[in-house]
């Protein structure tokens, strides 16, 4: 990845003329290359856990070993002997039902699983995302627009810092810091958990209670997440301040604030928000890193659970989930990208 | 331009030496350049210093400090005149293991940066150079291979075909690609409407030759500069997934010194030294590349001249 | 702004008071670390604290001691056998209540045994300790007589909860895989434990049981018990040194260490009753044909060869470095905590770590040295290299071949350690591709599965060693059916016996988990196996009940068989409790140091700019 504004995610001629279609084709095209994308990653998620060496029915029996009649039951239940294309359709079938399988480890739907874990992740990774936008953002404006400033120099620095961290590991930290306490600093935070034990989480006390226990992971995932933002967000601007269309409002007389807000940072978000949707693969893993670190129950730490047993529908239930979000984050972009230029739609 | 020889006066000089010429003095310009950043140099100098640490590891540290069965330090000892940085739940010297693990995380990082990249550089190449529909697909590819989110991937394919360091590359090159991808796609798209290309077209120079002349060479500069920061994200990549336990059990990278550090309990029982260096040196090789990679871009792309 | 400031502050008051105890509810707050509850329905799940839920929300026909485990009195008052062994009556008592009121009879035990026998996923379970049972009936409301084809050494081991006939009867053989047995409606699971389970649903992160005041057994002395799940140690560490918890479970060695200094906590390593091993592969074939499958190296396949090597294993040393003190060096795959059937090899037969022994053995059953110092064959070919397996996920397990292999090589014999993960390993078991593996067992108060494991007729099925003597196999038939506790028991001990010369198994330790309480807020735990086994996750669920605040535990409970049970929990002091992190401001310092690195460099940087181009 880099941190170039522009990698050429839209290239700038697709064919040599440049027709203006109007949004409405634009947004079918979009559409249609997400369900593309959707359909090509229902095939990879298929034939991943199809290449399994190893038999499942064994594995499941985990020390508790089954006989040849119960494996041949337990194929039975899951298909898994049916041929391969006929499984591949049932798959399809099963998925747009929503029937994503049973987990094998706790024997309950593993949509209901992915339900049950997905709001702990989206709590976390959207107060996070949300944050880290709107202040790597403005550090990025402000950065950009006094260059070599003061607060530029100190904020670049910073945001460097961070974004050579591993996020977990700014947890970890984090955690012996502020969680754990050291010399005069008191450990007040909770060191993991969403809820503390006896406290009704829909109450207003619960309320508080969780986000008294998500204050660390969102600082860790928001500070891991702003300096990528306000790095981009930063030589986005600048590019755009090279632009020549900058010195034609500097010589109509408008002022500097008028030019920043009017021309350029309306420009430069164009790019920063493609980049910012580009990177939802990292938004996705920092989610899972920071559940780990600090035992938040969301689908992140379901996945490393599922890991041990290992739990194949959980996993193949969980990368479905994730390639989705990633695959609608990009089309969200596309389409914010395609309504706000529409130099793009061609 | 043609070169003087001092007696003879002006000498016809041969395409090939007079292109080579040219680089060579691109070359000393960009290093030129280069040498004015600061935090380039700076990023420099604290690779070749981990670098040279990977390489003169067995020098360092001997090699049977890696052993659990010879270890006959304290049990998470703390940091003293003969293990300067404490020693692990094993009791082996904690530097030791840093030592070494500076091969494997840097080893992992280049070679997947290495795969990434030379998939990418070719698919980027054939997608951009290339139109109708043969352009079309390894466009649409690079697309659908872009939205694999990588850590979810990485962990399927861990519970899939077992733990180990080459599963860790090619997970970090597979999903890795098509950003580089991307990025040649663009360049070589703006690179094919320069004039001298269609010239050479006009002349009937085959396809795979002017790939091969005139457009990789262009492009190579950006590929240079986005591979330092692709090696950058690799490296942090391979240190998550051994930190979540998916490397190899039997080598010690930076990574999977903090999954261990993290499984004992390390804060609790209050050993800083197993937790907080390794981390560091992550930081510090991932900045080096950072800022080298920036400086490069800066360098190497005149419109980003300006940004710095 | 203003507002946040407000709730800031308010935040850590909050929080703080939710920890604190009511004074009017005493709770009980469990640390669980690892795996956790796969399901409340006690007919499917199988992981570790699912055993632990249902045995608080219900009861079951015979307990265990707390000094070895061995049948005691629980639902059923007693039992006795007919003369040839093959009908068992038990006396149910009278007086017990399911949570709704409901009386619990004979009925509801003769309804869940007959569901065990005559069900589906019922019998994954819960099948083997009903092998050879052809009937269970109640003929009247406080008797079950069991029918068996022959008779059952294991009897009266019976680890099935008693579920209400009233209830279950409605769930059907197709419903029963995915009944949940989860409180639904603001009601709590039925059942007529000590405890009744008012929260929690499979794979959830809290549970939260209240007390059955009208238990038969005794009201329990606290009110509330709740389970909290944690992925990782420092953060359950964390909540039990801070107060949240008061109790941690599943803690490694060197957590157990770090603790001993905290005056408001006592922390132990608890002797389980499991066992890690070097397995080998003692002839893989084709059950069906006889046929040798697999790849094994003759070598493993020689029993003598196997028995030299138990005097190449230095397991004192495995011990202190592998398992950082927390296990004891194992011997036979009866664990000692099983007092009566555990048998202990007498000096001159145990396994001492001398690898001048080792080679005199090894030696004499033909495996010299050749001229390059490794060892061959008794046919003169090489031996070549041995493979051993660990599994990836276990630490202890890539060490203990690591040392195995290092004192293979002092051996002469070359080997090489390869890592698989678990599931992948068995894979490997069934094709017969190996040599040796380590693994762990866990073994339970009637130790006849585990010893059955060991049999011709498992191989292919629950045996991983592939191990078969016709012996072995006929002390087993015998002990299984045997009606005479003493020959019972030297049967069994006779077969640990075989077992140790042939060595299938070289038993490397007896395990032990980290346990830590808050002393200062609750006493009078006793462990199981008494002396040294864990506090909880026992074989019932004494402690829950029997424990007491320390406000009340001047005196505890006396054991239900008389006399006061020693090795309890006794209340201590409570202190501040500090976090033992100070060099912790070194790893701070370090991160600062870090950033002002980097921000020296971009100042540098700065100073190159060419003037300032807006």
């Amino acid at each position: 990845m880099s941190l170039v504004a522009d990698p050429g995610l839209v290239s700038e001629s697709e064919d040599v003329q440049t027709r203006t279609r109007g949004y409405a084709s634009y947004l079918g095209l979009k559409v249609l290359g997400a369900i593309g994308s959707l359909m090509f990653m229902l095939v990879v998620n298929f034939f991943l856990f199809r290449v399994l060496p190893g038999d499942p029915a064994r594995t499941l029996g985990r020390g508790r070993l089954t006989t040849d009649a119960q494996k041949a039951a337990f194929n039975k239940a899951y298909g898994l002997n049916q041929p391969l294309p006929e499984q591949f359709w049932t798959f399809l079938k099963n998925t747009a039902h929503g029937d994503l399988g049973i987990s094998i480890q706790y024997r309950v739907p593993v949509s209901h699983l992915i339900w049950e874990r997905l709001w702990p992740t989206v709590l976390l990774v959207g107060t996070s995302t949300i944050l880290a936008t709107v202040i790597g953002v403005y550090l990025g404006i402000r950065g950009a627009w006094k260059r070599g400033g003061r607060f530029d120099k100190i904020s670049t620095s910073l945001s460097l810092t961070l974004y050579s961290m591993p996020e977990w590991w700014l947890g970890l930290m984090l955690i012996a810091g502020l969680g754990v306490g050291f010399w005069f600093v008191p450990g007040i935070f909770p060191t993991g958990g969403l809820h503390s034990p006896d406290v009704n989480p829909s109450s207003l006390h619960g309320i508080l209670d969780t986000t008294w226990h998500l204050v660390l992971p969102v600082t860790t995932l928001t500070l891991a997440y702003l300096a990528d933002y306000s790095l981009i967000m930063r030589s986005s601007l600048l590019d755009e301040l090279g632009e020549d269309y900058l010195l034609t409002a500097r010589a109509k007389g408008l002022r500097d604030v008028q030019v920043r807000n009017r021309h350029a940072v309306r420009n430069a978000m164009l790019p920063t928000t493609t980049i910012i949707a580009l990177n939802i693969g990292f938004v996705v893993s920092g989610a899972i890193t920071v559940e780990t670190v600090f035992s938040i129950p969301g689908l992140g730490l379901l996945s490393i659970d599922a890991l041990q047993a290992p739990d194949f529908w959980v996993l193949q239930g969980f990368f479905l989930v994730a390639s989705a979000g990633v695959i609608l984050a990009n089309l969200v972009a596309n389409l914010i990208y395609g309504w706000l230029d529409p130099r793009v739609r061609t | 331009m043609t070169t003087t020889n001092e007696s003879t006066g002006t000498v016809p000089v041969s395409a090939r030496r007079l292109t080579r010429q040219r680089r060579v003095a691109a070359w000393k310009r960009g290093w030129a350049q280069f040498r004015t950043h600061r935090s380039g140099m700076v990023g420099l100098g604290i690779l070749v210093f981990f670098v040279l640490v990977a390489l003169l590891a067995p020098i360092l540290a001997s090699s049977q400090g890696l052993d659990v069965t010879t270890a006959n330090g304290p049990v998470l000892g703390a940091p003293s005149g003969h293990y300067l940085l404490g020693t692990d739940e094993n009791g082996r010297s904690v530097l030791t293991l840093l030592i070494w693990g500076s091969r494997i995380s840097l080893f992992v990082g280049l070679l997947a940066t290495l795969i990434s990249m030379v998939i990418g550089t070719l698919l980027g190449l054939v997608s951009g150079y290339f139109g109708g529909w043969i352009g079309r697909i390894t466009f649409r590819l690079t697309e659908w291979f872009l939205v694999i989110p990588f850590l979810p991937l990485a962990i399927v394919l861990a519970s899939v075909l077992g733990r180990s360091l080459f599963n860790i590359v090619l997970v970090i090159g597979v999903t890795s690609w098509p950003g580089t991808a991307l990025l040649i796609r663009s360049q070589t798209l703006s690179i094919k409407e320069r004039a001298y290309v269609e010239r050479a077209e006009a002349i009937g120079a085959g396809r795979w030759h002017q790939i091969g002349k005139h457009v990789l060479p262009n492009v190579m500069p950006m590929v240079f500069a986005n591979t330092t920061l692709t090696v950058a994200i690799a490296i942090l990549s391979e240190t998550t997934l051994s930190f979540l336990g998916l490397g190899d059990p039997t080598r010690t990278s930076w990574g999977s010194m903090l999954d261990s550090a993290f499984e004992i309990g390390s804060i609790t029982t209050g050993s800083w030294w197993y937790i907080v260096p390794p981390g560091v040196c992550v930081v510090l090789v991932v900045l080096a590349f950072t800022l080298i990679g920036q400086a490069l871009e800066e360098v190497l792309n005149p419109r980003l001249r300006a940004r710095s | 702004m203003a507002l946040g400031l407000v709730l800031g502050s308010l935040l850590p008051a909050m929080a703080l008071g939710s920890t604190a105890q009511a004074k009017d509810k005493v709770v009980f707050h469990v640390g669980i670390l690892g795996e956790g509850v796969d399901s409340l329905n006690p007919f499917l799940g199988f992981q570790a604290p699912s055993y632990e839920m249902w045995g608080l929300t219900y009861d079951y026909l015979v307990g265990y001691s707390m000094t070895d485990m061995s049948p005691e009195p629980d639902l059923a008052t007693k039992w006795k056998t007919s003369a040839d062994g093959r009908t068992w009556t038990f006396t149910v008592r009278s007086g017990v209540k399911f949570s709704d009121g409901v009386p619990l009879t004979a009925k509801d035990v003769a309804y869940t045994y007959n569901r065990v026998l005559h069900g589906t996923v019922e019998q994954s379970n819960w099948l083997s300790y009903l092998t050879g049972v052809t009937s269970v009936t109640a003929p009247n409301d406080t008797t079950v007589v069991m029918k068996l084809k022959k008779p059952i050494a294991t009897l009266p081991l019976l680890p099935i909860p008693i579920v209400p006939e009233h209830i279950w009867k409605n769930v059907s053989e197709k419903d029963i895989k995915s009944y949940a047995a989860e409180p639904s409606g603001g009601k709590p699971v039925v059942g007529s434990g000590p405890f009744r389970l008012v929260q929690g649903t499979a794979d959830g992160s809290t549970f939260k049981f209240e007390a059955n005041p009208d238990y038969w057994g005794g009201a329990p002395h606290v009110d509330e018990v709740i389970f909290q799940f944690y992925k990782n140690d420092d953060a359950a560490v964390q909540a039990l040194i801070k107060g949240e918890i008061d109790f941690v479970e599943g803690i490694t060695a060197l957590e157990v260490k770090s603790l001993q200094g905290q005056p408001s906590i006592t922390a132990h390593n608890g002797n389980s009753p499991g066992f890690d091993e070097i397995a080998f592969n003692a002839g893989s074939i084709d059950v069906k044909t006889g046929k040798p499958i697999g790849n094994p190296n003759p070598a493993v396949l020689d029993p003598k060869f196997r028995h030299a090597l138990g005097y190449a294993l230095d397991l004192p040393t495995l011990i202190k470095k592998v398992y950082q003190g927390g296990g004891l060096p194992g011997t036979t795959i009866v664990p000692p905590n099983y007092k009566a059937y555990h048998w202990e090899p007498p000096a001159d037969q145990k396994f001492t770590f001398d690898l001048a022994k080792a080679g005199q053995l090894l030696d004499e059953a033909g495996y010299k040295k050749g001229s390059d110092g490794l060892r061959t064959l008794p046919d003169g070919s090489p031996i070549g290299t041995l493979r051993l397996a660990a599994r990836s996920d276990s630490p202890t397990s890539l060490h203990t071949m690591d040392y195995f292999k290092q004192w293979l090589s002092d051996l002469g014999i070359k080997s090489d350690v390869s890592t698989y993960s678990s599931s992948q390993l068995t894979g490997v078991i069934y094709k017969g591709n190996f040599d040796a593996f380590q693994w762990g067992w866990y073994v339970e108060p009637d130790p006849d599965s585990m010893l059955s494991y060991m049999t011709c007729g498992q191989r292919n099925g629950s045996s991983d060693s592939w191990y078969c003597n016709k012996a072995y196999d006929k002390l087993y038939n015998k002990q299984h059916v045997s009606t005479d506790q003493t020959q019972r028991e030297a049967e069994i001990k006779q077969m640990q016996e075989i077992l140790y010369r042939d060595s299938p198994y070289l038993v490397t330790a007896y395990s032990s988990i980290g346990e830590a309480v808050r002393s200062d807020r609750f006493a009078c735990l006793v462990p199981q196996p008494n002396p040294g086994g864990v506090w909880l996750e026992q074989y019932g669920v004494y402690n829950y009940i029997h424990m007491k605040p320390v406000s009340e535990a001047s005196n505890c409970d006396s054991a239900t068989a008389g006399g006061e049970l020693s090795g309890a929990v006794k209340a201590t002091s409570s202190s501040d409790s500090s976090s033992s992190t100070g060099p912790f401001l070194i790893g701070a310092g370090v991160v600062v140091v870090l950033l002002l690195v980097a921000g020296g460099i971009t100042m540098m940087r700065r100073r190159t700019t060419v003037g300032d181009r807006e």
